[in-house]
């Protein structure tokens, strides 16, 4: 197939040829993972495909044609598309804060006939769109340092507080990081990342003190030293160690872990998927998933590379440290390096909103990699029409 | 992937600041997946065993298998104390969903739970939530077998057998063996030093701790050591598979033989029949206690599984104090039993037993008259032990002293607190001079000095003298053994080991004075106060004695009018100390009868029923009653002569007859 630019006119724009576009390998990488979280879900719901397994792969079939679908959707929708869903995003966070149910002690549901879902997803998206839209009408004088950069914090800082009010600290966290990533990628003066980790080390202690939740507090208190209470809420961490350290090189056996499967291992198919993995398939196991977590960002940033257009680049490299970021937090949240903050390791983990938002950015990061010599005009409008 | 050159530089600038950036990413994505991979290593691979091992603690558990407690035997070998299968229904509060709804199932198939509701829910919340409650115990079979075949149906409920303490001879060891019982709180902080499992097996619902005698104070010993059933669990704690291979058998507890005889003792406690009091026999050549009655008793077997508070109130409330063990936890003026020590003092320091003294039945001394129960004319020591002479005994007691009295006393076990393991046991007060200056110094400085006219009281077993049933048995023993100073034996063997003290100290007492006192007793039998009572029956084995009539103290302090008639509260107590055969001692015994009466009418025919089975359980003696071959009557003087052997020359046997006795014939 044709993969120059110097392919004849509306050569790209044909269907056969933006589907020879996508990245198969990546897209086979994402499948093995998930393939394996099946697998591990089918295990911890005791060697069924009921209650989890059956599910998860009717979502990710599902999740995986509309990936598919998103990578063939011309950029300069998603470029059009960003700040509407943006505002959309911003407007259900809203409406949460008005009308949302209240499940587990937090409010962040809306209910839309009978379908629960959290809007707080969208915003993980969102935000990156949105983002990579500003910068890429944005010089990199102003990227770097200037009064501008007044926008994309604020368009950080108000869905965070909202997230955080609801409250979920973990989303907040990752929507702040997000965005934060999208600035340092777009350019943002070392010196201010230097000052604001200067800032946040100072101000992460005071927020501790008078933002924070009770919960909240006790979590980060249990991290801090989860022996001390270890039938409480240092249960969680100590009995994810216990699941992880006893597997062993090779692990007890698919179906086998005692910790799974006996339920001392909390969240089992969800948070703490990983230390089920861990104990069932063992440091082999763990460690493959790892090296396919570790192939398949490294492949997504390199597809946003490739892209001629700053938003594309933004967006796709967005996209995917979102995913970084689950995937480390929940890493290290699993082996006791982090603070419990409810955050499922992307794919693995049993759960169909974050794994449509997980698979929706990678349709974008595809996107991107299929339509990367597309030039997108520098200033448009939000209304204009493509033909 | 050659790509064309753009126009802006602005343009080329951000794409250069991206791909630099994006470079820094990636390298901070893979540093972090490194940093991952490397906890996961120290996780699983430097640290894997420890946690395999916190694992395996996580998955197996062991479910506590209670131990079966101990037996307590007789000394023949008979069960006093043993464990029977019982029944049981049991919640498993974790199990259940709403306890109600399970409550009322459980009712549809066992309709007495229904009227227990009440506690049973409240044994639910008092209970840990791990540990099953019982519903329903003592189950009939057809009960059993209709539970189980439902229990299937309702989640939660579990019929299984249980071991339940069985006391087989009802209430005739209720004080001296006690009873088990539900653990109390208080129990559980008297608990000290215990291990977790000790933890466990004293919160088990099935496991009952001794609460009174000897069960309470061997109850280390007869408790045992649980064992296990290694289990998987899942992290609700629920059982999902057994691993029997793992199983540690429980221990049994130790069994514990007594001393005693359950022939013996039941036949004190037939004897009693609802009258109250206490009867303690020894062995006179081993100390051993042969039987150790408290009258009325209880039926421990109502402790086991929880007596019905209106059970207890009506044993609470009996005037007769059933709860009370009489033979060691209560105290009572020994009235005239005490004249024995009186006369062996008076022996022992100097007194000379031909000293006359005349009863007119009034006596003026000290500003009073002293009275007698008889005008018993002129008498020597022997005598007035013999009849029981009060104004002897007031004169007596005067020519020795109590400090003398008292010390004699002492050596012969009165005031004594004995180690027989079982706890309560009351010391009672043998007054003397020292005594009083303490007892008195801070209630009544005034009353410091010891006063003549208390030392007549004090003769004939009144005034402050206050003993236990034991400790006169322990007295009449060692009169009996005359060598040495036997201690009582109640356990012969703690789960095989030997417990009996074999070697005894001297006892510090003239042989001769003993004898004589003996012989005295051994008249109180053939001729005096018990002439009519004591008697065995048992051809040449005769019974030696003392009786005693103590004026009473009501427990509430009041006094008690002289007499065995009129208020019960108020009558005299009524003692007999005895050893038989009067010739060869081999069993000495007390008998109290609270507010008996007179000792010679309600206490001495007792005394002669318990002694008779005993002498007849004896080969020895049984020997010696058959072998009277009536061919050696025909040219040896009859046999009824060794009685009398015990006699001094100067022993007149035409005694006036007792005063006791000819108030009351019709006994």
């Amino acid at each position: 197939m044709v993969d120059s630019a110097l392919s004849r006119p509306g050569q790209r724009e044909r269907y056969d040829s933006k589907l020879a576009q996508i990245d198969w390998v990546f897209v086979g990488l994402l499948a093995t993972l998930t393939g394996i979280g099946i697998l591990l879900l089918y295990s911890v719901g005791g060697m069924k495909w009921e209650p989890w397994a059956f599910k998860q792969l009717v979502t990710f079939c599902a999740c995986m044609a509309f990936m598919l679908l998103l990578a063939l959707v011309d950029l300069r929708v998603w470029l059009m598309g960003a700040y509407w869903f943006y505002g959309a995003s911003l407007l259900l966070l809203v409406a949460v804060e008005a009308v949302g149910d209240v499940r587990m002690g937090a409010q962040r549901w809306l209910s839309v006939g009978g379908f629960g879902f959290q809007p707080s997803e969208f915003m993980k998206l969102a935000i990156v769109l949105a983002l990579a839209r500003f910068y890429h009408e944005c010089s990199a004088k102003d990227a770097n340092w200037s009064w501008k950069l007044l926008f994309p914090a604020a368009m950080i800082g108000v869905p965070a507080v909202l997230v955080m009010h609801q409250p979920d600290l973990g989303t907040a966290v990752l929507i702040s990081l997000t965005g934060l990533a999208v600035m340092i990628l777009a350019g943002l003066n070392w010196k201010v990342i230097a000052a604001g980790a200067a800032a946040a080390a100072v101000a992460i202690p005071l927020a501790f003190e008078f933002v924070l939740h009770e919960y909240q507090r006790q979590r980060i208190l249990t991290f801090l030293n989860p022996e001390e209470d270890p039938s409480g809420s240092g249960y969680h961490i100590l009995q994810s160690k216990i699941a992880m350290g006893s597997g062993g090189l090779l692990g007890k056996g698919l179906g086998l872990g005692s910790q799974s499967q006996l339920n001392f291992l909390p969240e089992k198919h969800t948070d703490f998927i990983m230390a089920a993995v861990c104990e069932e398939l063992g440091f082999a196991g763990g460690f493959m998933i790892f090296l396919l977590y570790g192939a398949i960002i490294l492949m997504a940033l390199r597809m946003a590379s490739l892209s001629h257009s700053h938003f594309g680049r933004l967006a796709a490299a967005g996209a995917t440290a979102t995913f970084a970021l689950y995937v480390l937090i929940n890493g290290a949240m699993v082996m006791g390096l982090f603070p419990v903050v409810g955050v499922p390791m992307p794919l693995v983990s049993y759960g169909g909103s974050a794994m449509l938002m997980v698979m929706t950015g990678f349709g974008l990061v595809l996107g991107v990699k299929v339509h990367r010599y597309q030039e997108l005009p520098r200033q448009a409008s939000i209304f204009q029409r493509f033909e | 992937m050659a790509e064309p050159s753009l126009v802006f530089t602005d343009v080329n600038e951000r794409q250069g600041m991206f791909t630099r950036r994006v470079f820094l990413m990636g390298g901070f994505v893979a540093f972090g997946m490194f940093a991952l991979t490397g906890r996961l290593a120290h996780l699983q691979i430097l640290q894997g065993s420890k946690y395999s091992k916190l694992a395996a603690a996580n998955q197996f558990n062991f479910r506590l298998i209670p131990p079966p407690r101990g037996n307590i035997y007789d000394r023949n070998g008979k069960l006093i104390a043993g464990n029977r299968p019982s029944f049981r229904v049991m919640i498993e509060t974790n199990e259940v969903k709403n306890i109600d709804d399970t409550l009322d199932e459980v009712s549809y198939v066992l309709p007495q739970t229904l009227s227990s509701r009440r506690r049973i829910l409240r044994d639910i919340n008092q209970n840990q939530r791990s540990v099953p409650t019982v519903i329903a115990s003592d189950l009939s079979w057809e009960d059993f077998s209709h539970v189980s075949l439902y229990a299937n149906d309702i989640p939660g409920v579990v019929a299984d057998m249980d071991e339940v303490r069985a006391y087989y001879y009802g209430g005739a060891f209720s004080h001296v063996v006690g009873y088990v019982s539900k653990i109390s709180q208080k129990d559980l902080t008297d608990e000290t030093g215990v291990s977790q499992t000790d933890f466990n097996l004293l919160h088990h619902p099935s496991f009952r701790i001794g609460k009174q005698g000897i069960e309470k104070a061997f109850d280390r010993d007869l408790r045992g050591t649980p064992g296990g059933r290694k289990v998987e669990v899942d992290s609700r704690g629920k059982v999902v598979a057994d691993d029997e291979e793992g199983n540690i058998a429980p221990v049994p507890g130790k069994d514990v033989v007594l001393t005693l005889d359950a022939d013996i003792q039941s036949r004190a406690v037939e004897v009693f029949g609802q009258e109250s009091g206490s009867a303690v026999m020894m062995d006179v050549r081993t100390g051993e206690v042969l039987c150790m009655t408290s009258s009325p008793g209880f039926d421990p077997n109502l402790f086991v599984s929880g007596i019905s508070s209106k059970a207890y109130k009506l044993l609470a409330d009996y005037d007769h104090i059933p709860l009370l063990d009489k033979a060691l936890s209560s105290t009572f003026p020994p009235g005239s039993t005490f004249k024995t020590m009186v006369a062996l003092a008076a022996l022992e320091n100097g007194y000379d037993p031909n000293t006359i003294h005349v009863c007119n039945r009034h006596w003026p001394w000290g500003g009073r008259v002293w009275g007698c129960d008889d005008a018993h004319g002129a008498l020597n020591l022997h005598q007035a032990i013999v009849t029981s002479c009060d104004i002897y005994f007031y004169q007596c007691a005067l020519s020795v002293g109590p400090d003398k009295i008292a010390a004699m006393a002492r050596k012969f076990g009165l005031g004594d607190i004995f180690d027989i393991g079982i706890a309560g046991q009351k010391a009672g007060i043998v007054p003397d001079s020292a005594w009083k200056k303490k007892y008195f110094a801070k209630r009544n400085p005034a009353n410091t000095k010891w006063f003549p006219g208390e030392t007549p009281s004090m003769g004939i077993g009144q005034g402050y003298t206050n003993l236990n049933p034991l400790q006169l048995c322990v007295m009449v023993a060692r009169l009996a053994n005359g060598r040495k100073a036997l201690t009582p034996q109640l356990v012969k063997s703690v789960g095989g080991v030997d417990r009996v003290v074999k070697e005894f100290p001297d006892l510090p007492a003239d042989p001769a004075h003993i004898d004589f006192v003996r012989a005295a007793m051994a008249d109180v039998v053939t001729s005096g106060t018990a002439a009519r009572t004591g008697k065995l029956d048992l051809g040449p084995i005769m019974m030696a004695g003392k009786t005693g009539t103590a004026q009473a103290y009501d427990y509430k302090g009041g006094r008690g009018a002289h007499g065995a008639v009129g208020d019960w509260k108020l009558r005299d107590h009524a003692w007999f100390v005895a050893f038989a055969p009067a010739d060869a001692p081999r069993f000495a015994m007390s008998v109290l009868v609270q507010h008996g009466g007179f000792g010679a009418a309600s206490a001495a025919p007792k005394a002669r029923e318990i002694m008779r089975l005993a002498l007849l359980k004896d080969p020895e003696t049984q020997k010696r009653i058959v072998s009277i071959n009536p061919a050696d009557l025909v040219d040896k003087p009859l046999p009824a002569d060794t009685s009398t052997d015990g006699i001094p020359p100067n022993g007149n046997p035409d005694v006036v007859p007792s005063p006791a006795a000819t108030g009351h014939k019709s006994v």
